[in-house]
């Protein structure tokens, strides 16, 4: 029997295939893309890909109503999965502040901001966003991806060159992709290979980092990333997607944090994380964002963040920078997690946020391992590869200030629980 | 003509990171790299220890390109190479992969010494006299497997493509615990040293297995 032959007639696990196996097809249509993949996708989706986009009937809080991918049923489930790191898309004051401006503007923005789908709760929002930073002007995306590859693509060009941590979010690599530039990686959070990469760079160089990587829960080494930066003369953008309203003493982030929020050259954030809402941002000189407001694509041809959602995402930010002690209550929870799960034996890798990846270091039983604990009540999501290397498969959990110690402590015991069952932990 | 067996002791193989501008100098067109990042291909390094063949036991330095496989009729590779330099310790095996496989060759003898220890193997080769490359790859877990894969193969005659079924035990693992010295020899010459990350981001071992190859495909 031929060697092909005899695979076509073995069929291999689902397991044995990934995404990336079906990245590339043969032939001249782009629909022979679509076979391959259906043909694994249907036994992959029942043996534990449901788990992935299953829709939720209820609000990001604490506690959701989610439909079983599986059997179509809703479970009530304890929500470890949405962002929401503060718990304020929920707040009477915000649900009031969207209502209100629903009332008075109707659902959408109409119009790219740069002609007509700017309103004047947009320039109230954008203002109020520059004070809390302390920047001198700000400008807002309709979404966080749009807000990387719109920044990176405005200032960067054909022959300059673009480093990024090998963790970098996809909006970041996309962004280097559509400004043309020469893209490097460095080894994730390694100031001593990002030397290495930047020694013989001639030109324009931006080196672009994560306050907080979304797979790990890593803060970056920003002091020794930024050291190396400046000495090579090369400029530096921090993505605080996850990190902003939550690190430093007035929550500006982890540039912050460290002391550094004037050495770093540019500040992107996100809306979707800690406030629950939707969109991007970039914060900065007054000359910058004229600049961007100019060439960045992504939101000169996009319609503008609707009103509603505007008027919401200030009066979150208000309440984020009024409430203090939102984000020591997150951190009293992340404290209390790391030290239940530590006692437990639990791996929660190298996190040292609120971002806490539940190490499987396990591909092929990852996805029972998520449907054994959803069924237990808990909502979370498993990552696998390729999103994360090969073996370090696992169960990401978003801390909220909104969580009850009570409710984490419930928590912790049914991972533990089933993580021991399947023998992954002690 | 049936399938060609080729027993081995030992296989490792290194994916290393390299620039896709070095990548794009060494494929053929029609050929396009796999990018596990934007800009960045993959340097796929493989060392045998073959122990049965039509032309006896010999070592093997296979130089490769990650390239996008051809999916068709069925068969899902579990991935695609281009070799553009293969290596072995016999003239009589050399000549049997010129012939039976159009693979492009290293025309002389190198030397291939395989260094075992509890949890790694090290494979050291020397072309030209001189040595010319070192290679450490860690175990993890260990499977049984039979695994498809797809070579590409391109000559003055033709262009090619073998259908490569590796069955044995497989260790795969991605924990950045191995390792690649490339020395300054003219058997590197093709990659720009000081741009192959020396750290594999993927490590794969197969160890008492087999190659099985389909009769050779004319593309």
């Amino acid at each position: 029997m031929e060697a092909a032959q005899k695979q076509a007639t073995e069929k291999p696990e689902f397991s044995e295939y990934d995404y990336s196996n079906f990245y590339y097809g043969a032939g001249d249509d782009p629909l022979n893309l679509l076979r391959p993949f259906a043909d694994w996708f249907r036994d992959a989706r029942p043996s534990g890909y449901y788990l992935y986009s299953e829709a939720l009937g209820s609000a990001p809080t604490t506690h959701v109503r989610v439909k079983n991918g599986k059997s179509g049923r809703w479970q009530e489930l304890f929500n470890l999965a949405s962002y929401n790191y503060l718990g304020i898309s929920y707040r009477p004051e915000v649900k009031k502040a969207a209502a209100e401006a629903l009332e008075k503007y109707g659902l959408g923005a109409s119009g790219s901001p740069i002609l007509s789908g700017t309103f004047d709760v947009h320039e109230v929002f954008a203002a109020e966003l520059a004070r809390f930073k302390d920047k001198e002007a700000c400008i807002v995306f309709p979404t966080g991806y749009s807000a990387n590859v719109g920044f990176i693509s405005a200032l960067m060009r054909s022959g300059d060159t673009i480093l990024l941590d090998q963790y970098s979010h996809a909006s970041i690599v996309d962004g280097a992709i559509l400004a043309k530039s020469k893209t490097v990686f460095f080894r994730h959070n390694n100031p001593l290979d990002l030397e290495r990469k930047l020694a013989n760079v001639k030109g324009k160089k931006l080196v672009v980092v994560e306050g907080v990587y979304s797979m790990d829960g890593d803060m970056c080494a920003l002091p020794e990333i930024l050291e190396v930066t400046k000495r090579h003369g090369a400029r530096m953008l921090i993505d605080e997607a996850h990190s902003t309203f939550l690190f430093g003493q007035n929550g500006r982030g982890v540039a912050e944090h460290f002391g550094l929020d004037k050495e770093v050259d540019f500040h992107l954030g996100t809306f979707s994380k800690s406030l629950g809402g939707q969109g991007g941002f970039v914060a900065g000189t007054r000359d910058l964002i004229d600049y961007v407001n100019a060439f960045a694509r992504s939101r000169f041809f996009s319609c503008n963040l609707s009103p509603v959602l505007t008027a919401g995402l200030l009066a979150a930010l208000r309440i984020a920078a009024s409430e203090p002690q939102l984000r020591a209550k997150l951190w009293s929870n992340v404290a209390f997690l790391r030290r239940r799960f530590a006692e437990e034996g639990v791996d929660i890798g190298k996190s040292n946020s609120q971002v806490m990846p539940v190490m499987v270091n396990n591909d092929a039983r990852v996805l029972a391992v998520a449907e054994k604990i959803q069924d237990r009540g808990l909502f979370l999501n498993p990552v696998t590869y390729p999103a994360v290397p090969k073996h370090k498969s696992r169960l990401r959990i978003s801390v909220s200030a909104a969580h009850t110690e009570e409710d984490l402590e419930a928590a912790v015991q049914t991972i533990a629980g089933v993580l021991r069952e399947e023998g992954i932990c002690r | 003509m049936s399938i060609t067996r080729y027993g081995y002791r030992d296989a490792i193989s290194g994916f290393f990171e390299f620039p896709t501008d070095n990548a794009r100098r060494i494929l053929p067109k029609g050929l396009e790299p796999i990018e596990p990042h934007h800009g960045t291909s993959v340097l796929a390094i493989t060392v045998f220890d073959f122990d049965e063949s039509e032309v006896g036991e010999y070592g093997e330095v296979v130089y490769a390109v990650l390239v996008s496989p051809l999916v068709r009729d069925g068969r899902l590779p579990k991935g695609a190479f281009y070799p553009w330099q293969v290596a072995t310790t016999t003239k009589a095996a050399r000549e049997h992969a010129i012939e039976r496989w159009h693979l492009p060759h290293w025309m002389e003898d190198v030397g291939v010494e395989f260094v075992r220890e509890k949890g790694r193997v090290t494979a050291k080769v020397t072309a030209d006299g001189a040595p010319a490359m070192e290679m450490t790859i860690t175990d993890h877990s260990w499977q049984t497997v039979s695994h498809l894969y797809q070579s590409f193969q391109q000559d003055d005659t033709g262009r090619y493509l073998a259908n490569i079924l590796f069955e044995g035990e497989k260790s795969e693992h991605e924990e950045e615990t191995g390792r690649i010295v490339l020395l300054d020899n003219t058997f590197n010459k093709d990659v720009v040293i000081s741009e192959v990350y020396e750290t594999p981001f993927r490590e794969l071992w197969m160890r008492n297995g087999c190659q099985l190859f389909d009769p050779l495909a004319k593309l």
